[in-house]
């Protein structure tokens, strides 16, 4: 008879069940780390490119070209690669020995390079992505709602809290996530140059088992997980937006 | 910075070792890009088509599911996919190349349905009720009505996914094609000392390409503008 609670053992052993679950938290982690830090610099960057500062604005639009029109594969080839040569030598010693930081009773491990270099890539490519999101929703409120704003004697900083980011933040929110998923799956390309995430596993799982099926399965359905769980956190916080309703147009 | 070290290398990483052998690198990434871009328009119009003229049942939601499956997953997924499972599947083996194109295809091809049903459902209503009014069915408007005017409008949304279909081309890697980022690899790993300048010329390589299709869009765009 068939027990049917150990059905995970049956589908695959379960030191391999361990193997794609280690992967995939390595995935969560890299892609909130990601997530967190392209949306602060993407900030930035929508800055840079809106600036009245010519030479800011002409360096941001380069950044937007270079990071945006080349493949990824590409770029953490790039970071994995060339960056050890292009950083002083005793940097790179540091890098790649082991550290960890200990903060009270907490002791976190420095990460491998592996690591450090798929987070640099992915975050300076995703930057891009993101800042033009932001950049994209500050730009849809209209210039004469500003102007009106500012005639009825409200300060930048008032126009900012209460007529651009209402509008724009709503306009935002669905697009961002757009670039938060893409992030999660892009993730993936850091197997190439040795992190062991979710796809890695995957692929190192199947090398050992041969059973495509089972692991690609699983692995499609985890990677899925993230996905439905960032579009309904995006519905969530669509439905229950504090910050005021505008009309949607096309979306 | 010594680009000279790649004197030996730079018509291997455009070419591969074409015209005497298969085509390879850069050359190899245009045509792949090529078959798939092309694959994916296709499969974008006709399913694009389907979904917006699709009446609310079972297929229509059975498409919806299947285009979204193809957008949550990563391009990766669905490379290793047909990779290691057409063959067990069919008994065949499956060409590294094939793979890539029908993942870069199907996942394009999804994404490109989308803008394609949206285009044809931002077309104002009258018009579909002019030409029910003048006794066509709901086929014929769409073909002599709608689509004339929604297809010029979805232009630029097709080269933007030609772009992207160009950089996910450099996947193929994975599964050891011979396109400009394997061979890119290859002569990293020949060379040894100067990754920084294989990579950045590679990159170069690409960013010409993405670049040009982009300019093809703003003019595209700009051309549109001016018609209407």
């Amino acid at each position: 008879m068939i027990d049917f609670t150990d059905w995970p053992q049956h589908l695959l052993a379960a030191k391999y069940w361990h193997w794609l679950l280690s992967g995939w938290s390595i995935t969560i982690l890299s892609s909130l780390l990601v997530v967190a830090a392209s949306t602060v610099l993407g900030l930035l960057f929508a800055a840079a490119r809106t600036t009245p500062v010519a030479s800011v604005r002409w360096a941001a639009g380069l950044y937007l070209s270079a990071f945006r029109d080349t493949p990824l594969l590409v770029q953490l080839f790039f970071w994995y690669f060339a960056m050890p040569g292009l950083l002083p030598q005793d940097w790179t010693a540091w890098l790649n020995s082991p550290h960890s930081l200990s903060v009270g009773p907490l002791t976190l491990a420095w990460p491998s390079f592996e690591f450090v270099a798929a987070l640099v890539g992915l975050v300076l490519y995703s930057t891009a992505y993101v800042g033009e999101e932001i950049r994209a929703g500050l730009g849809s409120v209209p210039h004469s709602q500003i102007q009106a704003a500012e005639s009825l004697g409200m300060t930048p900083r008032q126009v900012l809290r209460y007529v651009v980011l209402p509008q724009a933040l709503a306009r935002i929110v669905s697009p961002l996530f757009g670039q938060y998923m893409n992030i999660v799956k892009n993730t993936s390309l850091s197997m190439t140059i040795g992190l062991v995430e979710l796809s890695y596993r995957a692929r190192q799982v199947e090398a050992e088992t041969f059973q495509p099926f089972q692991v690609y399965g699983i692995t499609t359905l985890l990677y899925i997980v993230l996905i439905i769980g960032l579009e309904m956190l995006n519905q969530h916080l669509q439905d229950r937006r504090q910050w005021g309703h505008t009309r949607m147009g096309r979306a | 910075m010594n680009f000279l070290a790649l004197a030996d290398d730079w018509q291997y990483l455009l070419l591969g070792t074409f015209p005497d052998g298969p085509p390879g690198g850069a050359l190899l990434t245009l045509i792949l890009s090529s078959i798939s871009g092309l694959l994916s328009a296709v499969l974008g119009l006709g399913l694009g088509i389907a979904l917006a003229m699709a009446r609310n049942g079972l297929p229509a939601q059975l498409l919806r599911g299947v285009l979204g499956f193809l957008r949550a997953i990563p391009v990766l997924m669905l490379i290793f996919w047909i990779y290691f499972l057409l063959p067990v599947l069919f008994g065949m083996d499956v060409p590294g190349l094939l793979a890539v194109v029908c993942a870069l295809s199907l996942i394009s091809g999804a994404y490109l349905a989308h803008s394609v049903a949206a285009g044809i459902r931002a077309i104002a209503q009258g018009q579909w009720d002019a030409g029910t009014a003048l006794g066509m069915t709901r086929w014929q408007v769409l073909r002599t009505l709608i689509l004339p005017q929604a297809l010029p409008m979805m232009l630029p949304s097709f080269i933007n996914q030609w772009v992207t279909l160009i950089k996910d081309s450099s996947l193929a890697y994975i599964v050891g094609v011979g396109e400009l980022s394997f061979l890119a690899t290859q002569v990293n790993a020949r060379l040894m000392i100067n990754p920084a300048e294989v990579f950045l010329f590679v990159g170069a390589i690409y960013w010409v390409l993405c670049s040009l299709l982009n300019l093809l869009a703003t003019f595209v765009a700009r051309r549109t503008r001016a018609g209407t």
